[in-house]
């Protein structure tokens, strides 16, 4: 059994940010791997141990995203490949070219990525790697197990949780309610420096710039419009209470 | 490619209120451009719902009708939707936001070549594609963004725009359509739905949310009572649906669901970005919780500081009160 994961490094979105003339500054040292991507791997780890399989990650970044990679082999996984590229303004589409050419000679059974990038919220990658793999796919699993070769899915939909049979090879991509990831030992952290890591470029993918170009694009940030903080209710409960159940009648009018 | 084409959600014979909105939206621009506003619906009974489309300005409806499309799959509606853009070559094709819509965004984008904008707070149709505003970091902040195209698709989050009518008799166009087993590559085993007769959640006009602060049943039963007198739809957040306390379809925020109610009153729940990331387009917003530092209270238009267990009796008696008066 043999599982893929692909994981982003993505900033923190608990850490201080800035918006200067249209520019998202933030703290570049406070990077870390993506959330649903941290479950995915999670996921891969558990099955892997119960049906003797084996799990890579592959991450598509600058050089300083290493560091992510190898958090994902500290937690376990088997062996890593890092496609570096240093251009920030590539969207999910071009992610999921180079994904797809990294794909096209390898075998696998499954594939798992996040349902999105924690700070774009973006959510695209993952499906236009099944199309352009050709393999079946669900999204937004919140729980797997395996029942007669296939990986039984437990995907969150709008109203309720459907069971979907994804054949291997497959794709699923993988919401963080599926799990919690575990945090690395010291043991894990000083083997992950052991395992190998793959380092290539684009172009060892026989990618060109012209297949990289973007069709999307962020052209500058803005604060949101700004939502006040209004009043406070500080007292005995049963005065508040009934104090603010008038005013949300009487001057909100939404009762 | 001169038409503005919106995807029609439908749930128990009801199009969702979210589509709706993105129809308006579309209308609006279709008017500006002088281009035509039209719709598509995939359902197994997609012919019912020209009638109720009437009220929307729409020039012609898209009809896709297959009983295969009573099951939430992805690759039956890839194959009608592919077919219906290839029909229409619209310029853009608009979504509502919702999983049914996230899980097949990104393969359609792939199959038919065309870029994506998902889950954008506002857009417009430019000569050159489409422009929009994009909630990121946890909704944090916004982004402008562009996509270029001759079509694009985009998502929009619920409650991102007002529902405008307008009558017309729209044509209505059936798209032939068959799937055979082998296409469908994925086998959906079973649905389990949450229990089914409460307020959806996405559409509410009232949401009553249940915070880490709810610790016991004696508490849920204040919660699900406050949301009965006020006919409100019950979400959680992550903290509770996590221990199994609500269901995991109840979850409001970045992972969760994006809710846009007149109010909302979130209770025993601090305020976490991931959360909050999904009420901002709630009209009023109430907080109760015990702690005044809580970050919830830098958005809560009314925030009563207190102990839930001591507020929301009283809270929930008066609002009895006043709804019968
Ligand atoms: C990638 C990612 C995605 C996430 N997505 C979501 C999401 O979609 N939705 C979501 O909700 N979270 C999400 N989270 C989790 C989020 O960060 C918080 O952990 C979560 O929202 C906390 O839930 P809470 O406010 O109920 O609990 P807590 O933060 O523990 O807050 C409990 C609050 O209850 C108050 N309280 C306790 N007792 C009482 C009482 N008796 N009376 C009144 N008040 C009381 C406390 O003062 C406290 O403020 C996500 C996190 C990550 C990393
Ligand atoms: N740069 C990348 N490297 C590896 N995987 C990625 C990358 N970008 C996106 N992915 C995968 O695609 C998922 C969805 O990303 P997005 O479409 O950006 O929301 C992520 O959770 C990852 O699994």
């Amino acid at each position: 059994m043999k599982f893929y994961i692909c994981i982003k490094q993505v900033p923190d979105v608990n850490a201080p940010l800035q918006i200067k003339e249209g520019q998202l500054l933030q703290d570049t040292d406070r990077m870390i791997l993506n959330a649903y991507d941290a479950s995915a791997v999670e996921e891969a780890l558990v099955l892997s141990e119960k049906h003797d399989g084996e799990v890579e990650v592959v991450l598509i970044g600058p050089d300083k995203a290493k560091e992510t990679l190898r958090k994902a082999l500290a937690m376990g996984a088997d062996k890593g490949t890092h496609i570096v590229t240093e251009d920030e303004s590539y969207d999910s589409a071009v992610y999921s070219k180079i994904l797809t050419a990294f794909f096209n000679d390898k075998e696998y059974d499954y594939i798992f990525c996040g349902k999105q990038a924690q700070d774009t919220d973006s959510g695209l990658t993952g499906g236009m790697l099944a199309m352009q793999l050709d393999l079946p796919y669900t999204t937004n699993a919140v729980g797997m197990e395996f029942e007669n070769g296939s990986i039984l899915v437990k995907r969150q939909g709008d109203a309720g949780q459907e069971m979907i049979s994804v054949p291997s090879p497959g794709l699923v991509t993988c919401s963080n309610d599926m799990n919690e990831p575990r945090i690395p030992s010291l043991k894990g952290i000083m083997q992950s420096k052991r395992k190998p890591v793959d380092t290539i470029s684009t172009g060892d993918l026989g990618l060109s710039e012209d297949d990289l170009a973007v069709r999307t694009q962020i052209l500058s940030f803005e604060e949101k419009p700004e939502r006040e903080a209004g009043r406070k209710f500080e007292g005995e409960p049963d005065e508040v209470a009934r104090e603010v159940a008038k005013l949300l009648d009487e001057e909100a009018g939404v009762l | 490619m001169s038409s503005l084409l919106t995807f029609i959600s439908v749930n128990d014979g009801k199009i969702k209120r979210s589509s709706l909105e993105v129809l308006s939206r579309c209308r609006e621009e279709a008017e500006r451009l002088g281009l035509d506003n039209e719709a598509v619906v995939v359902a197994p009974d997609a012919s019912n719902y020209s009638e109720q489309l009437s009220g929307y300005g729409v020039s012609k409806v898209y009809v896709v009708e297959d009983p295969i499309f009573k099951n939430p799959l992805n690759t039956p509606l890839l194959k009608a939707l592919d077919a219906v853009i290839e029909k229409a070559a619209p310029r853009v094709v608009a979504f509502a936001s919702t999983e049914g819509s996230k899980d097949i965004l990104g393969a359609l984008s792939a199959s038919r070549n065309v870029p994506a904008l998902p889950d954008v707070s506002s857009f417009e149709v430019t000569d050159s594609g489409v422009s929009g505003k994009r909630p990121v970091m946890a909704a944090k902040i916004l982004s402008s963004v562009e996509a270029k195209g001759d079509t694009v698709l985009v998502s929009v989050r619920s409650g991102s725009y007002d529902l405008t009518e307008s009558s017309s008799e729209p044509e209505v166009e059936t798209i032939d359509f068959s799937v055979s087993e082998e296409e469908i590559k994925v086998v959906l085993k079973e649905i389990l739905s949450a229990s089914g007769d409460r307020v959806d959640l996405s559409e509410a006009e009232v949401v009553v949310a249940a915070g880490r602060g709810v610790r016991d049943e004696e508490g849920r039963e204040m919660i699900s009572e406050l949301a009965s007198v006020l006919n409100a739809g019950i979400g959680a957040s992550r903290a509770l649906t996590e221990s199994g306390a609500y269901d995991p379809s109840l979850q409001i925020g970045q992972t969760g669901k994006v809710v846009s109610p007149q109010l909302y009153i979130g209770i025993g729940i601090s305020g976490a970005i991931q959360h909050v990331a999904g009420i901002m387009n709630s009209k009023v917003i109430v907080a109760i919780n015990k702690d005044p530092d809580a970050p919830i209270f830098d958005i809560a238009d009314y925030g009563i500081v207190g102990d839930l267990y001591k507020v929301l009796p009283p809270f929930i008696e008066e609002i009895k009160k006043l709804k019968v008066s």
